[in-house]
């Protein structure tokens, strides 16, 4: 570990590859420490068609396309071991061009990975690949087979990744390949299509539909990535925050009232508009299958075999967002203040957590010594 | 399970209790007629005196089910104020007449200031303690546990339910002493009666009767979760998706399963083909207990067949509206929904002897021919309960 590593991230330029090079430089220079990132350092490499619109202080910024062939040899002449890859592009629609981008790249990403030697591939992935169907389990784990919607274009192509992916493990088993599979992700500077689901003036729900959901805390899977880089964990997690919610008690979390509709009229209209050539994810950024039956991950895997656990509980990463929401809209002092007691309430509550989480695994560790 | 929500719980029951004193519950002892022999009985010494003891056993019972609750300080405007806020709920020829009952019995003053406290507070304690229900499902503040189970929904449609099992369809029961105070078992139950009241009424059995009061999770058909309202309900209840992956997991937490193997085959069956057991699927319920090393406990359910009587199916409807299955009876679909009224058939539900499933090996769930024999196995056992209670009713309404 002592060893200075090369980390390469794709896709520097968007939200996610910009968070990841930047708390990945923090914790090799030590500006930041986590138990589980000691004595890391690293060099790191960020690849984008586009520079990030602020400057990353000692980012190695490189301008190239994931899809030119002389990727390999970059990754070769830099001598990269880790490639994160978070190059991805959001579709409302399956198009050619987010296909390309987004499945050729990964392909291209992978297979000038395997050509260079590369020691590991960390991908982000969601858990909407298993698809939202009635037939599903209660939970779902990481070996079931991958239903998602195909009508969306962002799922549509992560499934396509996946399911290459899949191949792919099997034909270069001496690269290891981290997957991890996110629920929607909420948190006040992303925008995803949750965060836009909670933001939207009038947010219309299935009548008599009440799944359970998951979400997670964007910190939250910055950091699960950054551990998937610094600790070795082949195969694909889970990865969601402790906690599942009924649909009806997230929007009241999130402090949303939402609106009934009549299931078959929404299906009806979404297809009126998907005809009329509107895009539809305009007014339902999560797709109704999604609203209607659960696609509930499983997370045995995450805190067993990753043993990674995220920090915020799903009631903090809504509490958070809504009194963020509120912040924005300007509320009065005596709203603003109660907002920072509570936040300031949950912020103890998870470091303790956290400590005490140290504090176990610190005498697990020290338990393995006596015994060896 | 059950017992996890304590606090509410303990609530709940206080609002019960502290629903009589009210307006409301005080009409009989002013009966709307208003006659004046009424009058005369409530003047009497020994009414008064009983009626005061009441109140005053009441405001003991809140006050020691939640002793942390204090109700904002008396006064009589507000207590006028909040008995006003309760009498809008009658008509205004009711509330008239209880006004006027109330401003005599104060001229005579009847009560002490005390007794007047007491009402204050436990008229109080009614009103907060609603208010306090909708504000919380409002702002998110309930919780479920992993499955979905929601105490407080099932604490308000019990009622409905625990009204059909004892007065409705008079269910009696034997053998709730095989069902383990904890740990896990598979209740195995045969399906009857068109829509799944038998799911409901076996649950209520061991959540009311048996002594540990334990949740029964029911594995449903899945069918129902493309329904409105139904899917919903039934998560909220606690049960889930029968498949095995739900089935095994459920058992691995040491909670109590009920299946219903024989599936839409057994609940859309005739009436002339009632309680001949259908095919018992392929056996999913016999891995899930070998899996988990789960003792079987078969379940006969007599009554159910006869609440609603199936003359005929009809697939082409079933297949236009997407249904498993569609049943034409002497009212459904003539009547309307009329046609979902059951019939007061009087039930009988059997818990048997269990069956022991540790002694075999793990890989035994791999054992196609033993599993299909321990699911014929349990069909039988099922099927000879059956036919013992039936032997012994002698009629379907009385028993």
């Amino acid at each position: 570990m002592t060893d200075k590593q090369v980390v390469l991230v794709t896709g520097v330029g968007g939200y996610w590859g910009r968070q990841v090079a930047d708390r990945l430089l923090a914790l090799a220079s030590a500006r930041q420490s986590e138990a589980y990132a000691h004595d890391f350092e690293a060099h790191v490499i960020g690849v984008d068609v586009e520079p990030p619109e602020a400057e990353i202080e000692g980012l190695d910024f490189i301008q190239a396309d994931i899809r030119n062939p002389l990727l390999v040899e970059l990754l070769r002449s830099e001598h990269v071991d880790v490639v994160c890859h978070l190059a991805f592009t959001e579709s409302a629609r399956p198009t050619e061009n987010s296909f390309d981008i987004n499945v050729m790249g990964t392909m291209k990403v992978l297979g000038a990975c395997a050509e260079a030697g590369v020691h590991k591939v960390v991908l982000k992935s969601s858990t909407s690949v298993y698809g939202a169907k009635p037939t599903n389990p209660a939970f779902l784990t990481e070996d079931y087979p991958l239903n998602g919607s195909r009508t969306y274009g962002t799922t549509r192509d992560r499934v396509e990744i996946e399911a290459f992916c899949n191949g792919f493990r099997r034909q270069v088993p001496e690269m290891i390949q981290t997957i991890l599979r996110f629920p929607g992700i909420v948190g006040p500077e992303v925008d995803t299509p949750m965060t836009r689901f909670l933001k939207q003036p009038w947010t219309p729900i299935l009548l008599g539909f009440d799944p359970m959901m998951q979400v997670i805390h964007e910190q939250d899977v910055i950091e699960a990535l950054i551990y998937a880089v610094i600790q070795d964990a082949p195969g694909v997690f889970n990865v969601a925050a402790e906690g599942i919610l009924p649909l009806a008690r997230l929007m009241a979390l999130a402090g949303k009232f939402p609106v009934p509709v009549f299931h078959l009229f929404a299906y009806w209209g979404a297809n009126l508009l998907d005809v009329t050539g509107v895009p539809v994810n305009r007014y339902l950024p999560i797709e109704l299958d999604y609203i209607r039956y659960p696609w509930v991950a499983d997370l045995t895997r995450m805190r067993q075999a990753l043993g990674f656990i995220p920090h915020y509980t799903a009631e903090e990463v809504l509490r958070e967002f809504v009194g963020q929401q509120r912040l924005r809209r300007y509320m009065p002092e005596s709203a603003a203040l109660a907002y920072d007691e509570e936040r300031l309430r949950d912020t103890l509550e998870r470091r303790r957590r956290a400590r005490a989480r140290q504090e176990s695994r610190l005498g697990r560790d020290e338990e393995e010594h006596h015994d060896e | 399970m059950t017992n996890d929500n304590q606090p509410y719980e303990d609530e709940l029951q206080t609002e019960e209790i502290a629903s009589p004193p009210g307006p409301d519950g005080s009409s009989s002892q002013y009966p709307p007629d208003g006659s004046d022999e009424a009058e005369q009985d409530f003047a009497d010494e020994a009414v008064r005196q009983q009626f005061t003891q009441e109140l005053d056993d009441l405001i003991d019972q809140v006050k020691s089910a939640n002793p942390e609750y204090t109700p904002p300080p008396f006064s009589p405007q507000g207590l006028l104020a909040l008995l006003k806020k309760n009498i809008e709920q009658f008509s205004p020829q009711m509330s008239l007449q209880l006004l006027e009952k109330l401003r005599t019995t104060i001229g005579e003053d009847l009560f002490d200031l005390d007794t007047w406290r007491g009402v204050w507070y436990v008229l109080n304690y009614s009103l907060e303690s609603q208010a306090d229900l909708f504000k919380r499902r409002l702002t998110g503040e309930y919780e479920t546990d992993e499955w979905g189970y929601d105490q407080e929904v099932v604490d308000t449609v019990k009622p409905f339910f625990d009204f059909m099992y004892n007065k409705y369809w008079r269910v009696e029961t034997s053998g709730l002493e095989h069902i383990p105070d904890e740990g896990r078992a598979l209740l195995v139950v045969n399906h009857s009666g068109q829509l799944p009241w038998d799911g409901a009424m076996v649950g209520l059995a061991v959540l009311n009767e048996h002594p540990a009061q334990r949740l029964v999770r029911t594995l449903y058909a899945d069918w129902f979760p493309s329904l409105p309202f139904l899917s919903t309900l039934f998560v909220k209840f606690g049960q889930t998706l029968a498949n095995e992956e739900n089935g095994i997991r459920l058992l691995e937490q040491d909670q109590l399963v009920a299946v219903y193997p024989e599936g839409y085959k057994g609940v859309g069956k005739l009436f002339k083909d009632r309680y001949r057991l259908a095919r018992f699927g392929r056996g999913g319920f016999v891995r899930m207990a070998l899996q988990t090393h789960s003792s079987v406990i078969p379940v006969s359910v007599v009554g159910a067949e006869e609440t609603y009587i199936s003359l005929a199916k009809s697939p082409a409807i079933a297949r236009a509206i997407h249904f498993p299955y569609f049943p034409i009876s002497p009212t459904w679909p003539w009547f309307g929904l009329l046609g979902f009224v059951p019939l007061p058939t009087k039930w009988y539900i059997d818990f048997g002897e269990p069956i022991a499933m540790d002694h075999y090996d793990p890989d035994a769930v791999e054992n196609t021919m033993l599993v299909s024999q321990l699911a014929d196995q349990v069909r039988n056992v099922i099927q000879e309960m059956i036919y013992k209670r039936l032997a012994e009713r002698k009629s379907i309404f009385f028993g």
